[in-house]
């Protein structure tokens, strides 16, 4: 008897983990981090309004090809995009960021440039990776836009 | 006497020794006052064990006692029941517990392999209107995308030079 009493919870047991697995409960908004950085090799901005990066985006732009010593940070848009969905945001005057959900860590972000859509890429964009876009600006600066991943 | 002499007087007595070491004993017992003693000795307690003990008697004989056991070891195997018809619940009982624990087996493989979370899902390149950019990607999971646009373009204003 006792034996058919435990083998009957272990069966239940393993029952509701099926089916709790099957239905997972939903998942939150991804929350992506999107910072405009400005790439120079002046010591300062000439834009007082500029913050210097965060530690952690600096220690990744060291490894990448770039040739600026000093990059600054413009904005910083925190976006929340629903499972399955997109969210868009201004990251300047001129400036917009569209990020779709396509599932797991896959991410379509789309730049719009003067509201005409100007890149876009398909990216898979795990927590604790990043994805910067960049491109030459006047004089011999350059423009970043860090994408990092929060939840 | 030392003590290995003392015990072949014993099996001497006791008609163990065998024959060409029970004339070396019986010489030695010619010789021997000490030995002759200690044979009289250990005579007197063997008689006396002998002498002394009750008799016993069974109730029965051996043979009648033995056979009783026999007989009632067949008694016993002839009443155990036979084994009844297996029925349905203990049938289930018996497959209930191997699955089950199939059952948690397979959740825990299912919850280690998991859905893949890994970041090599395939990246698409760059699906842009000016297919001018190259990518980048190094070991630490970090991804450049460099569009080589112009500096004048619109996403860097050439408009004060540092205002994007």
């Amino acid at each position: 008897m006792k034996r058919t009493v435990i083998g009957l919870v272990v069966f239940l047991c393993g029952l509701c983990g099926i089916t709790a697995f099957g239905q997972a409960p939903a998942k939150p908004d991804k929350k992506i981090e999107v910072q405009l950085l400005w790439g120079t090799d002046s010591a300062t901005s000439p834009n007082a309004g500029h913050k210097p990066v965060q530690p952690d985006v600096h220690k990744r732009l060291k490894t990448l090809p770039l040739k600026w010593h000093n990059y600054f940070m413009v904005t910083n848009v925190t976006l929340s995009v629903p499972r399955g969905q997109s969210a868009k945001a201004p990251i300047s005057s001129k400036c917009a960021i569209e990020i779709k959900d396509l599932g797991q860590h896959n991410l379509e972000v789309s730049y719009f440039g003067k509201d005409k859509k100007v890149e876009k890429r398909t990216q898979s964009l795990p927590k604790g990776e990043m994805l910067f876009y960049g491109g030459n600006a006047p004089g011999t600066n350059a423009w970043l836009v860090v994408l990092k991943r929060l939840e | 006497m030392d003590y290995d002499a003392q015990l072949k007087l014993q099996a001497y007595l006791d008609g163990e020794l065998p024959e060409a070491e029970a004339k070396d004993m019986a010489k030695c017992l010619a010789r021997d006052q000490d030995a002759t003693v200690l044979l009289a000795e250990l005579k007197n307690t063997r008689q006396a064990l002998a002498g002394g003990e009750m008799p016993r008697q069974l109730p029965e004989s051996g043979e009648f006692f033995w056979s009783k056991i026999e007989r009632e070891i067949e008694r016993s195997e002839l009443s155990q029941p036979a084994p009844a018809h297996e029925s349905l619940l203990a049938r289930w009982r018996r497959l209930l517990v191997p699955v089950s624990a199939a059952a948690v087996l397979g959740i825990i493989i299912l919850v280690m392999v998991g859905p893949s979370n890994s970041s090599l899902a395939p990246e698409s390149e760059v699906a842009s209107e000016d297919s001018g950019s190259f990518v980048y990607r190094d070991e630490s999971g970090t991804t450049l995308v460099w569009l080589s646009y112009p500096a004048e373009n619109d996403i860097a204003d050439e408009t004060g030079g540092n205002r994007l």
